[in-house]
């Protein structure tokens, strides 16, 4: 499919030798939405869960130490640069790559907390992330291999062929588990079960908006 | 059907199904292994078998642009392991700060004995042989060449038996690796935003990267003489 009928009017391409970024207004939206988010997340504070005490009658502060907030901090302003770039690529393995580091920013975001049932859950959704790093990256490699470009505005005008379509199957697979929706969600709503909030949406909104971009790619690409 | 473009050269054509199969294969055999296994390091070293059988189907395509593909696709393999044997370990230690006896009596470490090297020609050739590779490792330039003066590097560093290395060296083989970094991004940036530029890029990239490499090596083989003289 064209992308002018996917994203609106094409305001301009960028090209940097073989790889040719494009702009669209629903890129650009994604991408605005996305920096506007991170900026924010940068100035903000982590918040204080208020839990019941069993058997009694006050409540506990659940806080998050400082050290802890400074990292969660860094990692997921990393992870709001790293959508935001998943958004406006013009490369499909650079959006293979970008979908990579978010999966592994949401582990590290959560890696210093301290309950364990959500490290049990980061622990299931990483070795499902990794487990799909095969289809993913082997889809952009097979078609690769069977059009001899990455770059999605050669990819959208030519017409696709089986291997093509095998290759887009394998990355739809991947991309299914490297965000962890559908069969795998359960693992990734249990990993944001924990104080810290600003920073753990990140997790949440950084899939959602890269399962769109997802669906924008594999229409593009088998279009 | 496949479609080839006319560049590629004919060998590859041939080797590239058998090499697609041998991938998603062994991806399969890896799943399976994951199936039936339930301890959860076994787990995570399997699933790594997956991520070779990756490596395994991009390195398939087997032009100049796959080869530039396979080594993001190591290092974010690698970083995934890292983060997820991270995950682990952070969730045994907070077990264990929950119930410090649960595994008291089951401590073990890597180098159960005091670990000494001391044989004779850690202490006489290793000179001769560090130097040569170093100078190899320069004239090869590159990833290449960096592996190379960065193993001549640890090579000298684990033969002397110097003992405390002072800090300044150690952030500063970080800082010459920092540099080196920003050489390579320069110069590969240089080649996309001005390509009749490619000889002074490609200059800039190869001497970064070797630099980049031979510094993270060296550190390395630093660190392990520190660890290891600990007895």
């Amino acid at each position: 499919m064209d992308f002018v009928t996917l994203g609106g009017n094409l305001f301009g391409t960028i090209p940097l030798g073989d790889i040719v970024l494009y702009v669209t207004p629903l890129n650009l939206f994604l991408f605005g939405v996305l920096i506007i988010f991170t900026l924010l997340i940068a100035i903000s504070k982590t918040e204080t869960q208020v839990e019941a005490t069993l058997m009694k009658l006050s409540n506990t502060n659940v806080k998050v130490g400082k050290s802890e907030f400074k990292q969660r901090r860094f990692l997921a302003v990393i992870c709001g640069i790293a959508s935001a770039g998943a958004m406006i690529t013009g490369d499909l393995f650079n959006f293979t790559l970008f979908m990579a580091l978010i999966g592994i920013l949401n582990i590290g975001i959560v890696s210093a907390v301290k309950q364990t049932t959500v490290l049990n859950s980061a622990y299931q959704y990483g070795l499902i992330a990794m487990m799909c790093s095969l289809p993913l990256f082997g889809g952009a490699a097979i078609i690769l291999a069977s059009t001899g470009t990455l770059s999605l505005f050669e990819l959208s005008q030519l017409p696709p062929n089986p291997m093509v379509i095998f290759g887009a199957v394998l990355m739809l697979l991947g991309i299914l588990g490297e965000s962890g929706v559908a069969p795998f969600f359960a693992s990734k709503a249990e990993m944001f079960r924990t104080p810290g909030s600003p920073f753990i949406v990140i997790i949440h909104l950084s899939s959602l908006f890269i399962i769109v971009r997802a669906v924008e790619i594999l229409l593009l690409v088998l279009g | 059907m496949i479609f080839t473009p006319p560049y590629v050269p004919s060998e590859f054509i041939f080797m590239y199904m058998p090499a697609i199969y041998a991938g998603l294969i062994v991806g399969f055999i890896g799943s399976m292994a994951i199936a039936m296994k339930r301890e959860e390091l076994h787990i995570l070293i399997l699933t790594d078998l997956i991520g070779l059988a990756m490596i395994f189907v991009v390195s398939a395509v087997g032009t100049d642009l796959a080869e530039a593909l396979i080594l993001p696709g190591l290092v974010v393999e690698l970083a995934e392991t890292m983060a997820i044997s991270e995950i682990l370990i952070s969730r045994e230690m907070r077990k264990i700060d929950a119930d410090p006896r649960r595994n008291l009596s089951k401590a073990s470490s890597l180098f159960p004995q005091p670990f000494a090297l001391n044989m004779e020609i850690m202490t006489t050739a290793p000179n001769f042989i560090a130097l040569v590779l170093i100078g190899y490792g320069i004239f090869l330039t590159g990833f290449t060449g960096g592996a190379v003066a960065g193993g001549g590097i640890v090579l000298y560093a684990l033969s002397k038996k110097a003992r405390g290395m002072p800090v300044l060296v150690i952030d500063g083989i970080a800082g010459v690796s920092g540099i080196s970094w920003c050489l390579w991004i320069i110069g590969f940036l240089l080649f996309f935003v001005a390509p009749n530029l490619w000889l002074i890029s490609l200059f800039l990239a190869a001497c970064g990267l070797l630099l980049k490499v031979a510094s993270k090596v060296g550190l390395i083989g630093l660190l392990m003489r520190e660890d290891i003289d600990k007895e």
